[in-house]
């Protein structure tokens, strides 16, 4: 494992009576990096994030999280990490000062300065003036900022941000999204973010890992996925009408294009690399057609998840078809 | 953080004591606020230690003198002759007040610590709180004797204020009979400061499992229902032949709910870890 990572996993396997949450998983992250651990419902994020808190103790395996050991160092572990859970898991019965101040308390402050950082924290999440509040009445919304605002009060170098936009409305979750984007810019902090949302896992992730039946299925920067799913990079070209057939094979024609098929717009191809785009161009112009768009279309995380999750699921099928097991 | 300074880390050795003071002080602050935990806590030992034996005392001590020497013919001498001594007029009511009415002090300690302890354990999964408290850093030592600390301090604090309150309603209403006052008795001394609290211990032990088990406090409650009402009835059955044996068996029966109590918990203990607590939330 390396030792410098802010995590290594080496076969992390732990089992539940229902099954295999987390089977065989090994990754590393470099310090101060996002990583997105994306994955079904039930792929085993929860779990692996519960297992490097040193929450879980694993059936096989091992792992370091900030050099630590957390199946033997948990304690001192949960001292650097900062962990908002699925569900904000405050006390409906506590304001959000009190809340706030028990986990202050718990990391260590005393007397007034945990008064003070709670509610340096209610401020920077816009949430002072509900401080003395019951959080019985709280939005989604409100709870998850508080909740946010509860995972920072360790100053955590890793953060588990473990589905932080789930059950927000869509005005909501642009709201978390952004004050999430705030906690991974600059400070060198790592974050890990399991979520199945993948639109803010593309905008905030350095890193992808894909949990499949907990299994991890792919590790590594998007971009660096894609190069290994696909040869190339997409193009669309836009046109008056759907492309026919002497206008597919003008495009064909062309060097550096490797597929192109008719779309509704007017055609969606592969190419080698953007370098081929202005032979694109030309080459509808000299087929004559009338070129209204044209643009490159690097896959986005999106795509490879995607891509990586309908290959997994058709190899998990696949084994149990040679099994001769219904699936 | 700006603070930083100002924070302490815990030492692995002993027992984090403000950490535990952090749970309880929050776990207090919740059950004050929670009608469903705080009126049983209020009700239950209100009827039983005030207003029963205000209308039993009121009632007693303006009826005639009812003959019991036949009922106290019955009980072992060593109870009933200091009894039957007693002016005819005062012997109905230092029975019932003095013995008949302590079996009944025992639900209280039992109840009041199942109550607590089916929502400081079970409470918090129901309220999804549970797997925040798990990634806080305290150790799960700490986390167990603080959620015994929040449901076993109350209870002996409710059994030990409703007995002040029982002595003073006792007395107060017998007194234009007895005009002395009569309550606590030895035996009653014995109930209070041994036995009650062994009997939270126990209420706490069973309910500290059972709420393992259990996914809501209500699951807890009905679970521990089948286990603690039972206990309650036989807590009532030997608490009536507790007071009125010797104290000094009195005294070793409450070593034997001590034990038991001490088992409970201690077994307990070692099964409270995080993983299974998070395997189960």
């Amino acid at each position: 494992m390396d030792a410098s990572a802010a995590i290594a996993t080496n076969g992390l396997t732990r089992s539940f009576p229902s099954g295999v949450a987390v089977d065989d998983v090994t990754f590393s992250l470099p310090a101060g990096e996002v990583l997105a651990l994306l994955g079904p419902n039930g792929a085993g994020k929860t779990t692996t994030v519960r297992l490097l808190d040193g929450v879980l103790q694993p059936d096989r395996g091992s792992a370091r999280v900030l050099g630590l050991d957390p199946f033997t160092q948990g304690h001192e572990v949960r001292q650097r990490t900062g962990v908002l859970t699925e569900n904000a898991g405050l006390d409906d019965r506590l304001t959000a000062r009190e809340n706030l101040l028990a986990s202050a308390r718990l990391r260590g402050w005393r007397g007034p300065a945990a008064g003070r950082t709670v509610m340096e924290l209610l401020e920077r999440f816009e949430m002072a003036d509900r401080a003395d509040d019951l959080t019985q009445g709280f939005s989604t919304g409100q709870r998850k900022r508080i909740a946010l605002a509860r995972s920072l009060l360790g100053d955590p170098e890793l953060l588990f941000l473990d589905e932080p936009t789930a059950g927000l409305d869509p005005t909501a979750t642009r709201d978390v999204a952004e004050l999430i984007r705030t906690l991974t810019e600059g400070d060198g902090r790592t974050v890990v973010l399991a979520t199945h949302f993948l639109a803010e896992a593309g905008a905030l992730a350095d890193r992808m890992a894909v949990l499949h039946r907990g299994r991890l299925v792919a590790f590594g920067r998007p971009d660096e996925l894609a190069a290994d799913l696909w040869a190339g990079m997409g193009a669309e070209v836009t046109l008056d009408a759907m492309a026919d057939g002497p206008m597919i094979a003008a495009l064909r024609a062309v060097d550096g294009v490797l597929d192109a098929s008719p779309s509704a717009s007017g055609a969606a191809l592969r190419i080698r690399d953007r370098s081929v785009l202005p032979a694109l161009s030309q080459a509808v112009v000299a087929a004559g057609g009338r070129l209204y768009g044209l643009s490159g279309q690097p896959p986005s995380l999106e795509d490879v998840y995607y891509e990586i999750e309908q290959r997994a699921q058709a190899d998990h099928l696949a084994a149990i078809a040679s099994n001769g097991v219904q699936p | 953080m700006s603070h930083d300074a100002e924070r302490v880390q815990s030492s692995p050795e002993g027992l984090d004591w403000y950490a535990i003071g952090a749970v309880v002080r929050k776990d207090l602050t919740a059950v004050r606020r929670s009608k469903a935990v705080l009126l049983p806590m209020l009700i239950v030992p209100s009827l039983m230690l005030v207003l029963l034996p205000a209308a039993i005392g009121f009632a007693a001590s303006r009826a005639e003198p009812v003959d019991v020497t036949r009922f106290l013919d019955s009980l072992p001498a060593g109870i009933a002759d200091p009894i039957l001594v007693l002016p005819e007029s005062e012997q109905l009511i230092v029975l019932v007040m003095g013995y008949l009415l302590a079996p009944l002090f025992l639900i209280v300690p039992l109840m009041v610590s199942a109550v607590l302890a089916a929502d400081a354990f079970a409470g918090e999964k129901e309220r999804r709180t549970l797997e925040t408290l798990l990634h806080l850093p305290i150790r799960d030592r700490d986390l167990y004797v603080a959620k015994m600390l929040v449901s076993y301090a109350p209870a002996v604090a409710v059994s030990w204020i409703g007995f002040l309150l029982f002595a003073l309603v006792a007395n107060g209403v017998s007194w234009s009979v007895m005009h002395r006052v009569f309550v606590p008795t030895q035996l009653w001394a014995v109930m209070i400061v041994w036995i009650s609290p062994a009997v939270a211990g126990v209420g706490l032990g069973v309910m500290v499992r059972v709420s393992a088990w259990a996914r809501t406090t209500q699951d807890a409650n009905q679970l521990g229902g089948a286990v603690i009402l039972p206990l309650i009835f036989l807590a009532m059955g030997q608490a009536t032949g507790l007071l009125l044996v010797d104290p000094l068996v009195a005294i070793a029966i409450g070593a034997v709910l001590w034990v038991v109590a001490a088992v409970l918990v201690i077994t307990g203990s070692r099964r409270f870890t995080r993983d299974r607590l998070a395997s189960r939330t």
